[in-house]
């Protein structure tokens, strides 16, 4: 009883009592989740306005007589004639590791049912990004565990890389992999106590979803166990335009916190195209100029400064990474639309993923000639740079054989090599959706296939194989694993061994005999 | 009534026009309007409309209102009046009502801006508080 006493007494004490001046205006107008405000002389622009009844907006409008709002909250309960009044405060939204696990809305608060979430501190929703002093330069990996990625358009931590394609082409299926495979090795690191793993923390932002994507989503990584290391910030469809147009910052905030506190994190913006339809939304409703498409004249700020908020710092400035990872849906394949072309511009390159290698079988439907990523080998291991540097040359050259030999000329020796030597790649390359591989895997089915030991396997086979020796390496080679995992290159003393033990495994691989295939012959009886 | 932006032109430079040396003068206000009403040129309605809100946001932003539980003294009013006119500058409209929901102290409004001291602020935020 006392203790409550004391906090009563405390809250008392603490509380301001003086006269303090405050700025106040009328609703002329409300509607459309915008508010139209007389006076309110001293409003800043971003500054958030208190309508009462719990309901805050922001002032996005200072115009000459009157400030134009978009009310955060419940909308409809702003009247015409109500008072509104200036707080002097930015949008905040809370920040912290108790987030970690909790699917919240674009102010933070929580909507999985799960109670409050304890945390003091909170950071602004819009906030300048890191100048270029407190900046380094990328050189530690984002393993997404997706090998065509980590081969050929390796991500590293403090990059933007974007996810470009068309509906249903498996982007989002590529954020959540990543997601599962970093929530994998953090608990691989602090299982065995690994101090030099630096844990990457996710935070998901879904954008203008539909809310039973959003829920499968957070099924799929409740299920794999990458929860505890991800923040989940939806504003659904179904949300006001002013939510699905501040989540992405919101998400952002969330992030940085982790940045500037010397750890890593990553950002998922799924995504970005319905983002900006949510901006245009709000400023034709404001009344703003509209531009192209009639997007707002600042729709390219919009996204520039939202994704220029992730980079490396410095260790001065903590050492810290914010990885962005921003989708945006195209229609019909076109990359040289507006939004598109945009994020483009922005972004330190592009996963493009494409309809027609989907609907083919190649998933993930990765356009390797399109894709790219402008950091490249910095931000690979040394194992996968000694392996994957000639990946990309030789799908390039398959890519181009495989047209000209549909015509069926005989073809020579070498050009027969190269073509089965591609077929192999992009058999090695399919993967299933939510079935992350560990580089360690990856690195060595990359140096088998570059090394000639899946020439003799069919292509129908590849897969099997790859499988196979994955398990082989895994549950019997475990070593030699570690001892990759450890030296994180193909090294002069480590070569012969791997070698060794990929020949073993080539010995005894057997494919299974397809269904419906005739049996082998038996040998006759004597 | 939705105003095009051509009245709303218009109507500004008739504000402007009715305000020599930043202060709005009644005398011309009047006239404006008379002339515009004899005249009647296109959309005149709409311009009249919203130099009528220009008006009523200018006399807004002009306005004093000063509440108080009970009625002041005379000399209180005096000092109150000076002390505004000093802050804000001369060509207040200052008016004295009489509140009993304050409970105590002043809520003096000047515009946008707001002075609230009195008791019954001070519960509701240390209510919010709580």
């Amino acid at each position: 009883m006392s203790t409550i006493l004391q906090e009563i007494e405390a809250q008392i004490a603490g509380v301001q009592t003086s006269v303090k001046r405050q700025n106040v205006g009328i609703v002329r107008e409300a509607g459309d989740g915008v508010a139209r405000i007389e006076g309110l002389t001293e409003a800043m622009l971003n500054e958030m306005l208190d309508f009462g009844n719990g309901v805050t907006g922001i002032a996005l409008n200072l115009e000459e007589t009157e400030v134009g709002a978009i009310v955060l909250g419940d909308f409809t309960s702003v009247k015409e004639g109500q008072e509104v009044r200036t707080t002097g405060k930015l949008l905040s939204v809370p920040v912290g590791k108790a987030l970690l696990g909790r699917v919240v809305n674009t102010l933070g608060l929580p909507i999985d049912g799960k109670g409050p979430i304890a945390t003091d501190k909170t950071y602004p929703v819009e906030k300048i990004a890191p100048g270029i002093i407190k900046r380094r330069s990328v050189s530690q990996p984002v393993q997404t565990g997706i090998m065509p990625i980590d081969a050929m358009i390796p991500i590293g931590r403090g990059q933007r890389e974007l996810i470009i394609g068309d509906r249903s082409t498996g982007k989002t299926t590529i954020c959540i992999d990543t997601i599962i495979n970093n929530a994998r090795l953090n608990t691989v690191a602090e299982t065995t106590g690994d101090k030099t793993h630096r844990p990457l923390y996710c935070v998901y932002v879904a954008i203008g979803q539909k809310q039973s994507n959003i829920a499968r989503v957070v099924d799929v990584l409740e299920k794999n166990g990458a929860m505890p290391y991800t923040i989940v910030v939806a504003a659904a469809a179904s949300d006001s335009a002013t939510n699905q147009y501040l989540a992405p910052f919101a998400g952002c905030a969330m992030g940085e916190w982790f940045m500037d506190n010397g750890m890593d994190a990553l950002i998922i913006y799924d995504d970005l195209s319905k983002h900006a339809v949510a901006y245009r939304q709000v400023s034709l409703v404001l009344k703003r100029p509209s531009g192209r498409e009639a997007y707002p004249g600042d729709v390219f700020y919009l996204h520039s400064r939202l994704l220029e908020r992730a980079a490396r710092l410095s260790e001065q400035a903590g050492d810290g990474s914010l990885t962005a990872l921003p989708i945006v849906e195209t229609q019909l394949g076109d990359v040289s639309a507006y939004i598109p072309t945009n994020v483009i511009s922005i972004t330190d390159g592009q996963i493009y993923l494409e309809t027609g290698l989907f609907y083919q079988g190649v998933r993930p439907a990765i356009s390797v000639g399109l894709s790219v990523s402008r950091v490249g080998s910095a931000a690979q291991v040394k194992a996968m740079k000694q392996v994957a540097g000639r990946v990309k040359l030789d799908l390039a050259q398959y890519r181009e054989l495989a047209a000209f030999a549909q015509f069926g000329s005989d073809l020579d020796p070498d050009t027969q090599k190269k073509l089965d030597r591609g077929r192999r790649i992009v058999e090695i390359f399919k993967q299933k959706q939510y079935a992350p591989i560990p580089v360690e895997i990856q690195s060595l089915v990359l140096w088998a296939v570059q090394n000639g030991f899946f020439d003799d396997v069919a292509v129908d086979h590849v897969k099997e194989c790859q499988e196979q020796m994955s398990e082989f390496f895994t549950t019997r080679k475990s070593d030699l694993l570690k001892k990759l995992s450890k030296e994180k290159a193909f090294s002069d003393a480590l070569t012969p061994e791997i070698k060794a033990a990929v020949t073993e495994f080539k010995q005894g691989f057997r494919p299974a005999v397809a269904a419906g295939a005739a049996p082998a012959p038996k040998p006759a009886q004597k | 009534m939705k105003i095009p932006k051509q009245a709303r032109r218009q109507a500004r430079q008739l504000f402007r026009v009715c305000r020599p040396q930043g202060l709005l003068d009644d005398t011309r206000v009047r006239a404006a309007v008379t002339a515009v009403l004899d005249r009647r040129p296109r959309g005149f309605q709409a311009v009249l409309a919203e130099f009528q809100r220009l008006v009523k946001l200018d006399l807004t932003r002009r306005s004093a209102r000063v509440e108080s539980p009970a009625p002041l003294a005379p000399e209180f009013q005096e000092r109150i009046k000076a002390n505004l006119t000093q802050h804000y500058g001369a060509g207040l409209l200052i008016e004295f009502a009489q509140n009993p929901a304050l409970l105590g102290v002043l809520r003096i409004r000047v515009g946008s801006d707001v002075y609230d001291g009195s008791i019954q602020a001070r519960l509701t935020a240390l209510e919010q508080a709580l």
